[in-house]
């Protein structure tokens, strides 16, 4: 088993910048802060189709609002894959909540019509490989101390990341990996001040590999080939297609209705559970929920979405 | 033993979970998969949810 990795690239982003950087299968990017207490904002496509990129929206259900080490970025449906695993996290104060700050909200809120933010500075890094500013998507940030108070709003906390901090990702498949230096520096996320980031890009050695482990692959986690339209729309105007005939899944849902011979015990069992008020407004709408929340609760994978009352 | 019949509606996804789960040996039937669910949902909460009321 090999220990050692190799070396390919190191580099330094300034800030205001970022840096698109392809990522073969098995390629592990660091980004490591040089002064400490820097948040960055991260992009990620598959290289050979930038259509599927990561999805904060996944990646935030299925590890909650701030992955770490041992969590995987996903890409948006239909496609749904781990693109890469954070193998290494030394702080653990990453954001999926938070939206890229953007040149509206610093005009918007601070009256700077013209300043370092995030999506510009993704925008122009991402332009080196043909993107537009309309395909910089919903970032993760890397050491962005955030969390959500009693009232629902989310807010930015002093970022704690020292100097030589990092995390790592591995690819999981080739991808085009663009960290930027987040340009907020009249916010909270970086302690008031930019500094660079240093970036390196390392083979994996046998040693990243066994740190992860790759989640299976479902039939649903689909590409291009089994779409409908299966090319990307080239034209900015939106028409109707006349020859449209609508294919929805499982449609019509029809309804049946399955009959449930409940004795005495379970009865009083149903009667106790309505008289709670909690479940439902009848005997058959509290049994529906009663056995869909079992089920949930005994035999879905993933992350539970039912609270213990 | 007297029973009472409760017809629950159901779609034919949430009937597909139900025979899935059957198929993999967790129950005989529709039926006594449901009468499970209770029993267990019901010894889990009841004791909090009657408190919580």
């Amino acid at each position: 088993m090999t220990t050692d990795r190799k070396l390919l690239q190191e580099l330094i982003i300034q800030p205001g910048t970022g840096k698109a950087l392809e990522l073969r299968r098995g390629q592990v990017l660091r980004i490591a802060q040089t002064a400490g207490r820097q948040c960055a904002d991260f992009n990620c496509f598959n290289l050979h189709d930038y259509k599927e990129f990561f999805h904060t929206g996944r990646t935030r259900h299925l590890h909650g609002m701030h992955p770490t080490k041992g969590d995987f970025l996903w890409s948006a449906p239909p496609r749904e894959r781990p693109m890469m695993a954070i193998i290494e996290d030394t702080v653990g104060t990453n954001d999926v909540l938070y939206p890229r700050c953007s040149g509206f909200l610093f005009e918007h809120h601070y009256g700077l019509a013209v300043h370092t933010n995030c999506h510009d500075i993704q925008a122009e890094a991402q332009r080196e490989y043909g993107l537009t500013p309309d395909d910089v998507h919903d970032s993760f940030n890397f050491f962005m101390h955030t969390g959500v108070s009693p009232d629902g709003h989310p807010y930015i906390a002093k970022n704690t990341a020292k100097a030589g901090d990092y995390v790592e990702l591995q690819a999981l498949m080739d991808v085009l990996a663009v960290p930027n230096v987040c340009g907020a520096d009249v916010m909270m996320t970086s302690d008031f001040e930019l500094k660079p980031l240093k970036l390196t890009i390392f083979e994996a050695s046998d040693t990243d590999w066994a740190k992860v482990t790759e989640p299976p692959r479902m039939k649903n986690q689909r590409s291009p080939d089994m779409f409908k339209i299966r090319s990307i729309k080239a034209d900015r105007e939106l028409y109707k297609d006349a020859a449209y005939q609508p294919d929805f899944t499982n449609v019509p849902l029809e309804i049946s209705e399955v009959e449930i011979d409940l004795n005495d015990e379970e009865m009083a069992l149903l009667s106790r559970l309505a008289g709670t008020g909690k479940y439902g407004e009848t005997d058959a709408e509290v049994l529906r929920y009663v056995f869909h929340t079992w089920w949930i609760d005994k035999f879905m994978r993933g992350p539970k979405h039912v609270p213990k009352d | 033993m007297a029973t009472t019949k409760i017809k629950l509606r159901l779609n034919q996804q949430q009937l597909e979970l139900i025979d899935n789960t059957i198929k993999s040996g967790e129950s005989n039937s529709r039926d006594d998969l449901i009468r499970r669910a209770l029993r267990e949902f019901a010894k889990a909460r009841l004791p909090a949810a009657e408190q919580d009321k």
